[in-house]
């Protein structure tokens, strides 16, 4: 394995030319014979760097499929996917492992902190199991996550003390420690009540364009898909739509366009809180 | 209800299947300690009944039958033949091997004969003996050979009994009628090796009949018999599998030395039963009636099967005392298999928090949920004891299989017997701890609220909720218990061992509940702290650390279980280190050598004429594996001058500076030099020597030929902490006193003397093959003795208490697959954010370690604490107690409880690598 690969590429210096995050042909199959799914169905798609992209699309679409190949969480049937040069569809569970370790960040639609561990041990636990030492210049930049995050005052806390629009900062902060070159967020503001979530999705906009980072967003939510720059509308395993500088009014237009596609538009009715994801 | 029970179970089965095999294992236990109670009683009545082989009554008499009545039996009508039941116990040589034999007479009637043979003939005259073949072989005997029986003689006129050794042997007063010296076997002689005085003390109890206070004058003198071999026996109904077979000898012989053997006047000849076949015809309940009236007083007539089963009911009072024991262990295997059991329901409470509330929320009360968990309980607690049952049925049967194809020379029954007690007791038992150990989940069923069922479910978590009235409780016991322990320490010290022992036991078991009860409160602490130092090493020691202190009660069950185990077996072996550390140091005040040989070992009185130890035997020893060196001495009575009466002393001659590389105290034999006598401290006590007295030692008169050449010696006094009673000279001065002196007794140096128990059987074997009856005494004889004793006790106690461990290790993985299930989305979490597989499981192994290490090493403590304890209430009677660590032992548990934690993590492990991190995003 060359292990040049993974390191992280520091803070935003990349070539504009190359997309952080690419799919070619992506499938993805479920089931055999006549149970055959198409989950997903020959997704090309480029995701720029230092963008903030949300992916969107009804239950059932095959978004949230799309991004757990992308991170690497689940294997895909045939095609290619890309985080930077990596291509990741290659990769063993081991260098996957390593590759979410180094190279990609996660915030969860439920938070995922470890109970045991205070919120500052929970934003650091990347960087020990990646076997590293905090150092000055990660605390420099831990101290920079807290304060865009607001966290000071909550370093000490177990993830029981601390609201859920506190403990999805904090996972924010875990995700971002290790500077990966793509942060996914699957519906991080799903548990959250709509001024939690709100805030949430502007410390994600913050961390692209004040830290340079990159995020892609899953989401149902056309409020949260407007706070990024780019829209990304899936359905029936394809790409169905590219929304750039999103409003909610566009991407409520552009899912409005999805509905009058489908054969049944009491299915895959979106846009409500309430809505069961696949 | 009823179904939503069976529908939940069916959703745990794999939980609780794994708490179900600790049941299991319990009840396993239990049926085969019953099953093999069984076992034991029945061979014992069959093998009795088999020494009264076809016959078809029994008659016996309390105060015995004597000759007259069986003379009555024999000629009741319809009585065909009766024969007393004799069963007597001689010392057999052949060349230079010997051995105690049981010997029976010969059957009048074949159908009396318990044995068969195998060749040859049954002894039909005097002079005539047949033998077990396994014996004949280990003397060396084919028929027609000769083999000389040894027996005690009751000869009149010897008056002059033996002094101080007080045996009834004839050594002290050689007289007319006793033969060569090197005929003489001492009566309790069992330094041959073969250990063989048991059964003559058991078999032989008219043999006891020894010169009372007002017998008439007379000894008992060993007299030999030569004897033919005409046949060798089987037994292969195990009549007399318990004394190791039995020889038979013709019915005079028997009935004469009989005779012989009884003071005359003083007891007559008694038999405990006669037994007695039918005339073809007769009616058995006629007979039976008859001989009853015809013997009166307390005769009774039984039938044969009648009787062994009565002879077996006195016999067995003993073996179940041992069932007894063993049910102890089975006891404690199953207090622990209750503490797996609470805590996987605990767990499985926990789990269905959500469920519980639901349930609550459409209507159950709260009786309904604590029904519903104890019907699982008792539903589970049947089906894993009807598996254990099963599963112990099967192992006494694979037990009786195996031993069945070894010739253990027992006839063990083929199949075993399944009784009523052996299924219904385990089932019940098994049951029983089940549900009272799914008492507390119950009560915390009917806890969850019905709002439980609204908030979002996190990982379920037990509040330690540990009162007060624990607390209390904990203290009161452990302070309690405590105290009693030190009392019983220092009742020990003051001799009272008994009550030392006792308030010991009561204090140690009292401290040792009151620990138990309280772990929740301390245990989780020390997890905390060992956790600590964990931390260091790195982020996957340090979650693992994290995950222990997540459940405090779950972390403190689970070390207790393993804690419980650890704690006796630590107890045990180091009890048995200081015991045997404490009769070392007392052995070697004792002994002044290791081991010593000698010729005249049984009077260091200096009465008897020295009898000397061929050079070939001295070589013989040295070149045994484990024998260091051996130093010869010689040794001649002497008589010394004592307050004006002379003394009869042995005195033995030996180079000082070999002596000086041999004892174990390099004092006792400091300044033995030419011109100087070594006195044992113990003579010195008992005469009043004292160092610097001036003794003159001149030879003692023989015996037998006269006066002894010599010169009369003065020499100067030296006290040491030399044991024993023999003076100590060196050889030249010891040839100047009595010209001639032979070399009589050797000194025995072991290379390691921890290795007795290896060494000295091996020394005695090689003598054995000496035509010298040679005495092997000394410091490693002895510690090879009880080290065999207290080995044996220790591995069986700790085979059985291995058990409790087994049970708490599955204690351990059982835990750890419930927390896996529980963290799945944990687990994914980390695995999404770079944990990798090996990292996981690897985790979940520094847990288990974690787990078992600090249920082990607390049970290492306690058990040493309580072991010394132990030992000194017990053995501070004998003098200094040495508290000892059993380190070998301790580092062994310690190992197997990390192996077991690792090996207790694999499954669990395997389980949550397999977790896919795309769990983490689910949202349940």
């Amino acid at each position: 394995m060359d292990t040049t690969v993974y390191q992280p590429i520091p803070g935003t210096a990349a070539s504009p030319g190359t997309p952080a995050v690419r799919a070619r042909s992506l499938t993805k199959l479920y089931g055999k014979g006549e149970a055959t799914v198409r989950a997903l169905d020959g997704v090309d798609v480029d995701f720029e760097k230092g963008a903030f992209t949300a992916i969107m699309g009804p239950s059932g679409s095959g978004k949230s499929t799309l991004m757990h190949l992308l991170a690497g969480l689940d294997t895909a049937s045939s095609g290619q996917g890309f985080i930077g040069d990596t291509e990741i569809t290659a990769l063993g569970d081991n260098e996957l492992t390593r590759l979410r370790r180094d190279r990609v960040g996660f915030v969860f639609q439920s938070f995922n902190l470890l109970p045991m561990f205070t919120a500052e041990q929970n934003i650091t636990l990347p960087i020990e199991l990646a076997g590293r030492k905090v150092d000055a210049e990660t605390k420099e930049w831990l101290a920079t996550l807290v304060q865009t995050l607001g966290l000071g005052a909550r370093l000490t806390h177990r993830p029981s003390e601390l609201s859920g629009g506190q403990q999805q900062r904090v996972a924010i902060a875990r995700a971002l420690i290790a500077k990966p070159e793509v942060v996914f967020a699957d519906e991080p503001t799903g548990n959250l009540d709509s001024r939690s979530g709100a805030e949430v999705l502007s410390f994600l906009r913050r961390s692209v364009r004040e830290l340079g980072r990159t995020i892609i967003m899953v989401t149902h939510d056309p409020t949260a898909a407007a706070y990024a720059d780019r829209v990304i509308l899936i359905a029936d395993g394809r790409i169905a739509g590219d929304i750039d500088d999103p409003t909610p009014e566009s991407v409520l237009a552009g899912l409005d366009a999805l509905r009058t596609l489908e054969s049944d538009p009491a299915d895959g009715l979106t846009g409500t809180t309430t809505a069961v994801r696949a | 209800m009823v179904r939503l029970t069976l529908a939940q179970m069916r959703r745990s089965i794999g939980r609780l299947s794994a708490a179900g095999i600790a049941i299991l294992i319990g009840t396993a236990f239990l049926t085969a300690t019953l099953l093999a109670g069984n076992i034991i009683n029945r061979v014992t009545t069959d093998s009795i009944a088999a020494q009264f082989a076809d016959s078809d009554l029994v008659v016996s008499n309390g105060p015995g039958i004597d000759p007259a009545g069986l003379e009555d039996i024999r000629g009741t009508e319809g009585v065909e033949a009766a024969d007393p039941q004799v069963l007597r116990a001689f010392e057999l040589v052949s060349g230079g091997k010997r051995t105690y034999q049981v010997v029976v007479p010969a059957a009048s009637d074949p159908r009396f004969e318990a044995q068969e043979l195998v060749e040859g003939a049954m002894p039909t005259r005097s002079g005539e003996i047949a033998l077990p073949s396994d014996v004949a072989e280990r003397l060396g005997l084919g028929l027609g050979d000769p083999v000389t029986v040894v027996r005690s003689v009751w000869t009149p006129g010897a008056e002059d009994a033996a002094a101080g050794t007080g045996t009834t042997a004839d050594e002290g007063a050689p007289s007319e009628e006793a033969v060569a010296p090197e005929e003489t076997a001492p009566a309790d002689a069992t330094a041959d090796g073969d250990g063989a005085s048991a059964p003559a003390e058991e078999a032989a109890p008219g043999d006891e009949a020894a010169p009372g206070d007002e017998s008439p004058a007379g000894t008992f003198v060993d007299t030999n018999e030569k004897l033919t071999l005409v046949g060798t026996l089987d037994d292969p109904m195990g009549a007399y599998a318990q004394v190791g077979g039995a020889g038979v000898l013709s019915n005079d012989d028997l009935t004469t030395w009989e005779a012989d053997s009884y003071v005359p006047g003083e007891a007559t000849t008694a038999y405990n039963a006669v037994l007695v076949a039918l005339a073809p015809g007769a009616d058995l309940e006629a007979v039976r009636s008859s001989i009853t009236s015809s013997l009166g007083g307390d005769a009774k007539v039984w039938t044969s099967a009648e009787y062994a089963k009565e002879q077996a009911a006195q016999m067995t009072g003993g073996e179940d005392v041992f069932t007894y024991v063993i049910l102890t262990f089975a006891a404690i295997a199953l207090l622990v298999a209750a503490l797996v059991i609470a805590n996987t329901f605990q767990v499985l409470v926990a789990q269905r928090t959500r469920t519980l509330a639901l349930l609550r929320c459409v209507g159950a009360d709260r009786k309904q949920l604590s029904r519903s968990v104890l019907l699982e309980a008792i539903i589970l607690g049947l089906v894993a004891s009807v598996a254990g049952i099963l599963f112990g049925i099967g192992l006494v049967q694979l037990a009786l299989t195996v031993a069945g194809t070894m010739d253990l020379g027992i006839p063990l029954p083929p199949v075993v017997q399944v009784t009523a007690v052996a299924v219904l007791v385990p089932l019940l038992v098994g049951t029983v701890v089940t549900l009272v150990a799914s008492f507390s989940p119950a009560r915390a069923a009917t806890r969850v609220a019905p709002l439980a069922a609204l908030r979002p479910s996190d990982a379920p978590t037990l509040t330690s909720g540990a009162g007060r009235v624990r607390l209390a409780i904990s203290s009161i016991l452990v302070v309690g218990g405590a105290g009693l322990l030190v009392l019983g320490v220092l009742l020990g010290q003051q001799g009272s061992a008994q009550a030392g022992l006792l308030a010991a036991t009561a204090g140690g078991a009292a401290s040792f509940v009151g620990i138990l009860v309280g772990a929740i409160f301390w245990l989780p602490k020390v997890v905390s702290l060992v956790g600590k130092v964990l931390t260091g090493s790195g982020s996957t020691a340090k979650l693992a650390a994290a995950n222990t202190l997540r459940n405090p009660r779950r972390t403190a069950a689970t070390s207790t279980a393993l804690l419980i185990g650890v704690t006796l077996v630590a107890m045990m072996s180091t009890g048995a280190v200081s015991a045997r550390m404490s009769m070392n140091n007392e052995l070697d005040g004792r002994y002044p050598v290791d081991v010593s040989l000698a010729t005249d070992g049984y009077d260091e009185f200096g009465g008897n004429q020295p009898v000397a130890l061929p050079q070939s035997t001295i070589g013989t020893a040295e070149k045994v594996d484990g024998v260091e060196s051996v130093v010869p001495l010689t040794a001649t009575s002497v008589t010394v001058d004592l307050d004006g009466s002379d003394i009869t002393f042995l005195a033995r001659g030996v180079d000082p500076e070999a002596a000086g590389t041999l004892v174990r105290d390099k004092e006792a034999v400091q300044g033995l030099a030419p011109g100087t006598v070594v006195v044992p401290a113990g003579v010195a006590k008992d005469w009043g020597i004292s160092s610097g007295d001036q003794l003159v030692l001149a030879a003692a008169p023989l015996p037998d030929d006269g006066d002894p050449q010599g010169t009369p010696a003065t020499l100067e006094a030296l006290v040491t902490p030399m044991g024993g009673r023999a003076l100590l000279v060196t050889p030249q001065t010891l040839e100047g006193v009595a010209t001639g002196t032979p070399v009589t007794s050797a000194w025995v140096g072991l290379a390691d003397v921890n290795d007795a128990a290896s060494v000295v059987p091996a020394l005695q074997d090689a003598l054995a093959e000496s035509d010298l009856p040679i005495d092997v005494t000394g410091a490693a004889v002895e510690r090879a003795m009880y080290q065999k004793v207290v080995d044996t006790i220790l591995g069986v106690i700790v085979g059985l208490l291995a058990v409790a461990v087994v049970i708490a290790l599955i204690g351990v993985a059982n835990t750890l697959s419930l927390s896996v299930i529980e963290r799945r989305r944990e687990s994914a979490t980390l695995r999404a954010i770079g944990l990798s597989r090996s990292q996981l499981r690897w985790m979940l192994a520094i847990e288990g370690m974690l787990i078992a290490g600090v249920g082990a090493v607390l049970g290492i403590l306690l058990g040493i604490l309580y072991g010394w304890a132990g030992a000194s209430a017990a053995l501070a009677v004998m003098g200094d107690v040495t508290l000892a660590v059993p380190w070998r032992d301790v580092a062994l548990v310690m190992v197997v409880a990390l192996v077991a934690g690792l090996l207790a993590s694999v499954i669990p492990g395997r389980s949550a690598a397999r977790t896919s991190p795309v769990e983490a995003l689910a949202v349940d």
